[in-house]
């Protein structure tokens, strides 16, 4: 193999941005991986990977109700997947209160019925159903203006409260009977992150879709977890991991065709794999010997 | 963040009257009353499942009490950010992404207050905290790395970084050696000379005997509440343990061991 | 005055209640007896069910499968649908792999009714730009195909019902007559677009026969499939667009039930035009494309106004 010399390389990386829709879906997916990776820590660390797979599919009764109802306007779409969103979290958040059942049994039954009811709905407008699913597994490449702004807006309102209520979120999350000795509000602390990952979740809907989201709120911040020894730490390193996979994952959707949401989620998977094997003392491959 | 509330100095800090849990259909407390004056220090003994935790619990303002009332230096315990709350090592993620003066810091994020970040005074707390429990050198170690009794000590610290004015610890020489264990006894004389009161939970009726003010013998009743004479005697103990406990006789007097050991599953987590 | 239900039975009785009222519509939709003997036909889309009510005529009891708006490639049948297949005598399909769900759906219903591919006999188009062995189902899409249509339904229905096989015979013929007219009328349209600017580009690979018989070139396609299913990766989005610029193309035609928001963003990133064309189904009476003939009018009118 011959030579690269530095203008081919810059080529290599500049080329694709010559088209409007590669840009703007690097900046959306380059968003929405930073943002998933930060909401990420927090999954990972209370174990809430599975609330977030039923927040990605809970939003479909909310969709499809939002195209029955506004004639299939696309515009409305994003609003309706929020309200589902928000209104499942709250849901959860109310049942895990009531200790009768059990946590990830009572996010078992909302995720699958909310599932179900979506799949109803839609089997009764038929002529939309195509645009639906794309709106559901992802539409990187057909990212608009508009949508962009929304998801930089509620990108930056997620972020935002996260560094706003960073050592109250800490707290809760290490030590809750250290938060109620404190006398923190930890029901509305609790709703509150509830609903950052429902927010989270719709504004990365479009981008990544109901499949692949938990992928990116979990592998990045795993990751993360890995390397690093505080939360702050793990966050920055989270969201680099989240921004770069996304960008990786666009660039093998050009030159090695593929479906850009799932390249996206296959280089952080691998990065995964990389540092659990070979992370400096603690890596797997070290520890057999 | 939340009004300081005026101790006053005559009153006992700590009045619990007819204090009664039900959790789970299980009466976890029963009539429970008792009061404790500032500066005291009170071992809480019991058999496993004997309501300790739930006590605490209940004290710290963490769960409600079914019936009865609790009150700290007069008022309701919601109002006070006061009470620290030391859980048993066995309950904490070690895992967690935190260093030692992160969880130190934790304990001042009621004197923070929503919105701000801690000040250079708040990390001067922190360290002096640190330095009181002997782990300054440590505090930018993650709380995974720490042997058992400095663990201990990190979370000492941290009642101490939150100001605390009644100290409740939840089983904290379990599993530590001796070493260890007298350096915790020692610094529970610095909190009595801070005038901070602690409650603590142990199985070790040796050193609630030898090393505390008042003991308190509980399962779910309160069966004894005095001085460890008092309290310790072997128709007590046999009472609160139920069987679960052997009487030996050594020659300078009688010990009883409890056979049921130290995990503490049955209590409420 | 109120009456009280007793209460240990209200929740049991409601219970009840819902289950019946559930079971209704299945009840509803038996096997009903044949209507005055008629021939009782299942036409699987719109499209197709048009065309065989051309042939057909008052003749036939014609059911149309897929309701209007439905995207074929997509469909998923319902219960309600097998007891309409059970039901039917001769069953009219488009064929050519349009209709995937069909034929486990027939085994499963053991459906006794004749299953006709009514684009048998039309030597279907590869996808273009590769090998692929299945062919382009889009057959209607060339009206002199339809004509083939128009002579299998004829052959179906007069050996299903040789009663009336005079009157579906002529009923072809006049019909083969009106689909002759409609493919002049499209050469004199489509003789409207200057040459150069006889380019197509389609969300799916749709216009292929169009194309092949009026002289146009489909320079690329946004999914790179016959279904519309599918999903661009960015090369495949690239390099359409590279297409588009290099070859001057003024138009992207999209049609129901396909990802338009792409359509859209790729037609203003490249400042040209997003135009909409019907595709597999008719629109509602009153509609622009009610009828076969009306939906090629549509389409064409649609196609010859964007790339004049």
């Amino acid at each position: 193999m011959g030579k690269m010399s530095i203008s081919n390389l810059f080529n290599l990386l500049l080329q694709p941005f010559s088209y409007a829709f590669m840009i703007r879906g690097l900046v959306a997916s380059v968003i929405v991986g930073a943002v998933c990776a930060v909401v990420g820590i927090y999954v990972v660390l209370r174990g809430m990977a599975f609330l977030g797979d039923a927040l990605a599919h809970a939003v479909l009764p909310g969709v499809a109700l939002g195209y029955l109802l506004s004639g299939g306007s696309r515009d409305t779409l994003f609003w309706w997947a929020l309200a589902a969103a928000v209104l499942v979290a709250v849901a959860v958040g109310r049942i895990s209160k009531h200790a009768e059942i059990r946590e990830d049994t009572a996010i078992g039954i909302l995720f699958a019925s909310m599932f179900a009811l979506g799949i109803a709905l839609i089997s009764t407008v038929r002529t939309y159903s195509v645009d639906l699913s794309h709106f559901l597994f992802g539409n990187v490449l057909g990212v608009t203006t508009r949508d962009l702004i929304l998801t930089s807006i509620f990108g930056a309102v997620v972020l935002l409260t996260i560094f706003l209520f960073y050592k109250e979120f800490l707290v809760l999350s290490f030590d809750p009977v250290l938060a109620a000795t404190l006398r923190l509000p930890s029901g509305l602390l609790n709703n509150i992150l509830l609903i950052l990952m429902a927010l989270t979740v719709s504004v990365a809907m479009q981008t990544v879709g109901v499949s692949l989201m938990v992928a990116m709120l979990v592998t990045p911040a795993a990751t993360a977890t890995l390397l690093t020894r505080r939360l702050w730490q793990g966050m920055l390193v989270s969201a680099a991991i989240g921004a770069f996979s996304a960008v990786t994952g666009l660039y093998l959707s050009y030159y090695f065709n593929i479906v850009s949401g799932s390249a996206i989620v296959l280089t952080a998977t691998i990065i995964f794999l990389l540092v659990f094997l070979f992370q400096p003392r603690r890596g797997l491959v070290w520890k057999k010997r | 963040m939340y009004p300081h509330i005026h101790h006053q100095p005559d009153q006992p800090i700590l009045d619990v009257l007819h204090l009664s849990v039900t959790y789970d259909g299980r009466q976890a407390l029963e009539n429970i009353t008792f009061h404790l004056h500032a500066g005291e220090r009170v071992a809480v003994v019991g058999p496993n499942g004997a309501g300790k935790s739930t006590l605490f619990k209940v004290v710290a303002g963490v769960l409600p009490p079914t019936s009865g009332e609790v009150k700290i230096s007069g008022f309701g315990p919601r109002g006070h950010i006061c009470i620290a709350y030391v859980p048993q090592r066995s309950q904490v993620d070690w895992r967690f992404p935190a260093s030692v003066a992160d969880v130190v810091m934790m304990g001042r994020i009621g004197q923070v207050g929503f919105f701000r970040w801690p000040r250079r005074a708040d990390w001067d707390t922190v360290h002096a905290a640190l330095e009181a429990v002997d782990m300054d050198p440590m505090a930018n170690r993650q709380i995974g790395e720490l042997s058992g009794g400095q663990q201990q000590r990190t979370f000492l610290a941290r009642a101490l970084a939150q100001e605390a004015e009644l100290v409740l610890m939840d089983e904290p020489l379990n599993g530590l050696d001796t070493p260890s264990q007298e350096a915790i006894l020692s610094l529970m004389d610095k909190l009595r000379q801070q005038k901070i009161t602690v409650m603590v939970a142990t199985h070790d009726l040796g050193q609630a005997a030898s090393h505390f003010d008042r003991v308190m013998l509980l399962n779910h009743r309160l069966i004894r509440f005095g001085s460890p004479q008092d309290v310790l005697t072997s128709e007590n103990l046999l009472r609160a343990y139920d069987g679960h406990a052997q009487l030996i006789q050594v020659a300078d007097g009688t010990s009883t061991l409890a056979d049921t050991c130290c995990d503490g599953e049955d209590e409420h987590q | 005055m109120y009456r009280k239900l007793s209460r240990p039975l209200l929740f049991p009785g409601l219970l009840m209640a819902a289950l019946f009222i559930m079971a209704l519509p299945a009840c509803s939709s038996g096997t009903p007896t044949a209507t005055g003997g008629k021939l009782r036909v299942l036409a699987t889309n719109s499209i197709v069910a048009d065309v065989v009510s051309q042939v057909g005529g008052d003749a036939i009891t014609l059911t149309t499968l897929m309701p209007i708006g439905t995207d074929p490639h997509d469909y998923q049948a319902r219960p309600q649908d097998a007891a309409v297949l059970t039901d039917a005598q001769v069953i009219f399909s488009n064929g050519a792999g349009l209709e995937s769900f069909l034929p486990p759906l027939l085994d499963s219903t053991g459906t006794t009714g004749k299953l006709v591919e009514i684009s048998a006999g039309i030597t279907l188009l590869p996808l273009p730009g590769s090998n692929q062995s299945t062919g382009d189902p889009h057959t209607w899409m060339d009206p002199n195909n339809v004509i083939i249509w128009t002579q299998n339904i004829a052959a179906a229905l007069s050996a299903a019902d040789p009663a009336h096989a005079a009157d579906y015979q002529s009923n072809a013929g006049a019909y083969t007559v009106s689909l002759h007219d409609l493919d002049t009328w499209i050469r004199s349209e489509v003789a409207q677009i200057p040459t150069q600017n006889r380019l197509l580009v389609t969300d799916h690979a749709v216009l292929g026969y169009f194309a092949t018989q009026y002289g146009f070139t489909q320079v690329g396609t946004i999914t790179g499939s016959f279904s519309s299913d599918a999903a661009p990766s960015a090369q495949e989005l690239a390099t359409l667009e590279d297409k588009i610029r290099q070859t001057g193309v003024r138009a992207v035609f999209v049609s129901e039930a396909v990802n338009q928001a792409l359509a859209d963003q790729i037609a203003a990133d490249t400042g040209i035009k997003s135009v909409w064309i019907y595709h597999a189904t008719l629109t509602a009476p009153g509609g622009p494309a009610a009828s076969y003939l009306e939906f090629m009018r549509y389409n064409v009118t649609a196609i010859v106004g964007a790339l004049k």
